[in-house]
């Protein structure tokens, strides 16, 4: 598995966010912040945990909350981030 | 404690012990009572890497991990909280430039903080604002060249601000929150030292006035709108675990001292430590102490896992021990009667820093709001999907 599955993705990404918030059945397009499911401080420890998980690194230049809004959002950030790593 | 460790950080702790008792431990009081630690001890902390601590070696650190860095806090905290406040603001400063500084703010100001040449200081708290860092009013405006930043405002209770070379500085650009490195040397700026604090007092806290400071665009950190949700998060988590981990070496002198005392002070021909009032105050405090040392190490081990209870495992190491120091501070005074009320003893000096344990990076009620309502929040989410997977 890995970040080329987008599905294997989003099931990390959920699982961290599900073990945050101790809540389950997150749909993946759910707005984590608008709905208020997180806090800002969990903002900064999804970055620190997509950096750590997927090896990519986040820098200025990503502080972007469209990047980490959803699950979905996420999968596809790290998606996007693995492809440059590789170009 | 050990059987949580691995022999490298066990040897590390032991050569932080050695460090602070050679170093920190028979100055603390002089410190104290000058309100002012000497440059001569600040560089000693430097050469042996301390204010490196968290900086990655390729920029001139040391590059330790959570734990290591709460072993050298712990150490140094158990001889002076004073001193460690220095490290806890080298800490914030460098892990927020660490996380989110540019390369070319990281190379030109990490290696200088990582040897100590450059000391920093982490600027949020304003006179009318505290726990409540949305309110401030510390304000960015754009030059009239558009190609940097004015700075005007005032910031209060400053650790390290009248040593700190450079100064992570936050305010509001446009209503948007906004970090940003402000150089000691630049024009403007205004340094007042805070004097006769209750406890803290060598930690060289100060007020800082900006006047117009001009800022190069250059020395912003992160993005406007990200510093409170962003970049001083990283900086905070480092405060409250060092300061968490300060109040456990706090709280080991009180330990230290009061059964030291027990064991050797006696009152008509008993020894103080075989009555059952000193008894009661020296196993509580036994316990507190071991704790608070278990929520130090799960904190820190959380944190260099990244688990996603890291902030929370913090809040409570922070919030447990700096209540508990204060328990045990003020016992350990009564254990010493008379003698604890004097400055011949370095038990009134534990005393009235305990107490400030309880107000710095985060005061206990403002741990007790974000912990509880973060659990009650958590309770309600959970009722409110039951009940609209049940009616879906």
């Amino acid at each position: 598995m890995s970040t080329n599955d987008p599905s294997y993705t989003r099931d990390i990404i959920r699982n961290f966010i599900n073990r945050s918030i101790n809540i389950d059945r997150l749909r993946d397009d759910e707005n984590l912040f608008e709905s208020g499911i997180v806090n800002s401080l969990f903002a900064v420890q999804l970055t620190t945990f997509v950096e750590r998980k997927f090896g990519v690194e986040i820098g200025m230049e990503d502080l972007d909350i469209e990047n980490f809004k959803s699950v979905s959002a996420t999968a596809e950030f790290v998606a996007r981030k693995s492809a440059l790593r590789a170009s | 404690m050990n059987m949580f460790l691995t022999a490298e950080q066990t040897e590390r702790y032991g050569e932080f012990q050695e460090f602070a008792a050679a170093n920190v431990e028979p100055f603390a009081g002089e410190w104290d009572r000058a309100q002012q630690i000497p440059d001569s001890a600040v560089s000693q902390m430097a050469r042996a890497g301390y204010l490196g601590a968290n900086i990655p070696i390729e920029y001139g650190g040391k590059g330790w991990d959570m734990v290591t860095f709460g072993l050298l806090n712990e150490a140094l905290g158990r001889c002076d909280s004073a001193f460690t406040g220095i490290l806890t603001v080298q800490s914030m400063i460098s892990a927020a430039l660490v996380k989110w500084g540019s390369n070319e703010q990281c190379r030109r100001w990490l290696p200088p903080l990582a040897t100590g040449e450059t000391v920093g200081a982490f600027a949020l708290t304003e006179p009318g604002v505290g726990s409540d860092i949305q309110s401030m009013s510390t304000e960015f405006r754009r030059n009239d060249q558009g190609d940097g930043l004015i700075l005007s405002g005032e910031k209060k209770w400053i650790t390290n601000g009248q040593r700190a070379g450079l100064i992570l500085v936050f305010g509001k650009l446009e209503q948007k929150p906004l970090a940003c490195l402000v150089p000691r040397a630049s024009d403007g700026i205004e340094i007042e030292p805070i004097k006769d604090l209750l406890g803290f007092r060598a930690a060289g806290l100060a007020r800082l006035v900006f006047h117009d400071v001009p800022i190069p665009a250059a020395n912003v950190v992160g993005k406007p709108g990200f510093a409170l949700s962003h970049v001083a998060p990283i900086g905070l988590q480092y405060g409250r675990i060092s300061t968490a981990c300060s109040a456990l070496g706090l709280l080991r002198a009180c330990f230290e001292e009061s059964t030291d005392y027990a064991a050797s002070r006696k009152v008509a021909g008993q020894r103080v430590g075989d009555l059952g009032m000193i008894q009661s105050m020296i196993a509580s405090m036994a316990a507190d102490l071991e704790a608070a040392r278990l929520l130090c190490w799960s904190a820190c081990r959380a944190e260099d896992d990244h688990l996603p209870e890291s902030f929370t495992r913090t809040f409570i190491a922070k919030y447990f021990a700096s209540r508990a120091v204060v328990r045990a501070a003020s016992d350990a005074v009564q254990i010493h009667g008379a003698a604890g009320c004097h400055d011949s003893s370095p038990v009134p000096r534990f005393y009235r820093g305990a107490k400030i344990m309880e107000i710095i990076e985060g005061s206990t009620q403002v741990h007790e709001f974000v912990l509880a309502k973060g659990f009650v929040d958590d309770a309600l989410r959970r009722q409110q999907r039951r009940a609209g997977l049940e009616t879906s």
